[in-house]
């Protein structure tokens, strides 16, 4: 099952705290050890797709690669929410036919440039640029962090579920346990238990400690993208099976406080209904990625997706059915909490390593993988084992 | 606009001033030196049906729920305006009623 598009080839930088080179060199970097996996050059790329918060700019991006010509290209809004449509927008371009081959790339100094977590009270536009917006409404109030904005919602659905931070520390848990044995993670080689989660200091009490927050990240990530039938030719293609990207009404980006039920993630509940709608159920789901900037928002949408009920998650995930035996291993590099925050792109590098059995902690016969970052996501189909 | 009806003869309306804590949250980190941590940070439903982002004040932290009452006042800023905060109803149950 295809949409007749498929993922060719994944590349990308180190994940660092500070890169010490610019964006675009970091993007160019990605991009060319992408290409060199799906075994293309530059000159084959006639696609470009990114996140409308990427600085980095196609022209000067092309004039790096030395990409001859560019016949497409396209933004896509929503901040780290939206890191799945690239795939949607890559995948309508190829089936198309309005590019060949498309490079989906997203080029972030989270850690170096300006911290992507802190406190910032001026210099936001009320765009999807600036990955939010509404946030004009929150900094008088001195709401003016992701975790802030987040945790509001998070509250909610605490109130509503049940769920404290201990449900959210055993998520954490496991994303650490991953992560420890990821050599690309931030947190390789450091696991942690429940009592260290719980003895880590509060962001926005009660629903966010330290441990609940990813990684601020310097790294770029890519992906190549083409139809079907030029990707039977490669080495190992992945099928994008389903791709759908969702926005709902009065759903804000980040500081999203306005729609009817902050409980409940509708972006989500949107993008299974597309996504499942593919004839891929649940539970084909072998592995599954899902975007954590916050652990709450794993929780909520596990739910959100339909694999579990309102409420369940907490009891979902203290039965193990995360982890590598579980009914649903989730986020096997960590996470964006363990491994880092690549915006959300290195889920999607995840997914494609594990549908190539080439993942650290690999999945047995993993066949079909979900990212979902919330209200875009894909669902994937792999090849079968690759040699390295 | 208006979103149900494209109008878009816009104003202001009176509002009571009175709601229900719908969200809240106790703000420690990042901090930025404009505002006193923890920030106590919550969304408030009004009777009219508007949610609004806000700060909580004259309320003891252990009192602070989800459905709590609270009516509007007005703290001043930095830059000299004033913005609308809210705080229990005055005859509230206090500690220990959530």
């Amino acid at each position: 099952m295809s949409t007749g598009a498929s993922i060719v080839g994944i590349g990308r930088t180190e994940w660092s705290k500070d890169a010490g080179r610019s964006e675009t060199q970091l993007a160019a970097e990605a991009i060319l050890d992408a290409l060199g996996d799906a075994g293309l050059e530059a000159a084959d790329v006639d696609g470009l797709v990114s996140y409308t918060i990427d600085p980095v700019e196609e022209t000067e991006l092309v004039r790096a690669l030395g990409t001859p010509l560019v016949n497409w290209s396209s933004r896509v809004p929503y901040g780290g929410g939206g890191s799945q449509g690239v795939l949607l927008h890559a995948m309508a371009a190829v089936v198309s036919g309005a590019a060949d081959v498309v490079v989906a790339y997203r080029a972030i100094r989270a850690r170096s440039k300006s911290r992507f977590g802190s406190a910032q009270v001026t210099g936001r536009p009320t765009s999807s640029h600036a990955g939010t917006t509404a946030s004009q409404w929150c900094t008088p109030f001195g709401v003016v962090t992701p975790a802030a904005w987040m945790s509001l919602n998070a509250v909610r659905y605490m109130h509503a579920s049940g769920a404290t931070s201990e449900d959210f520390g055993r998520a954490v848990v496991q994303l650490r346990a991953y992560a420890a044995t990821n050599p690309w993670a931030h947190f390789f080689g450091r696991p942690i238990t429940l009592e260290d989660h719980q003895a880590s200091r509060w962001i926005a009490e009660p629903a966010i400690r330290l441990f609940d927050c990813c990684q601020e990240t310097d790294g770029a990530a890519a992906i190549v993208i083409t139809r079907d039938d030029r990707a039977a030719h490669t080495r190992a293609p992945v099928a994008i099976a389903a791709a759908a990207s969702c926005a709902v009404f009065e759903e804000e980006i980040a500081s999203n406080h306005y729609t009817a039920d902050l409980a409940v993630m509708d972006g989500s509940v949107a993008l299974a209904e597309r996504l499942f709608s593919s004839g891929i159920s649940r539970s084909d789901v072998d592995v599954a990625m899902i975007y954590d900037a916050f652990t709450p928002i794993l929780l909520m949408q596990l739910e959100a997706l339909g694999f579990c009920e309102r409420g369940e998650a907490r009891h979902f995930i203290a039965d193990g059915n995360l982890g590598p035996s579980g009914s649903l291993p989730c986020n096997t590099n960590g996470g964006l909490i363990g491994e880092g925050y690549i915006h959300g792109m290195n889920l999607t590098l995840e997914a494609v390593r594990q549908l190539r059995g080439q993942a650290p902690n690999q999945v047995a016969a993993a066949r079909t993988a979900l990212v979902s970052a919330s209200r875009t996501g894909v669902l994937l189909t792999g090849p079968g084992t690759v040699s390295p | 606009m208006c979103p149900r009806c494209h109008s878009t003869d816009l104003g202001f309306e009176a509002a009571t001033g009175r709601g229900i804590v719908y969200s809240y949250a106790f703000l420690h980190h990042p901090r930025h030196p404009a505002f006193d941590y923890p920030v106590l940070a919550a969304l408030v439903e009004l009777d009219e049906g508007v949610r609004l982002m806000t700060n909580l004040v004259d309320v003891d932290p252990l009192d602070v729920r989800v459905g709590l009452p609270v009516e509007v006042t007005f703290a001043d800023t930095a830059g000299g305006g004033v913005v609308p905060v809210f705080r229990p109803v005055s005859g509230e149950p206090g500690r220990g009623s959530s």
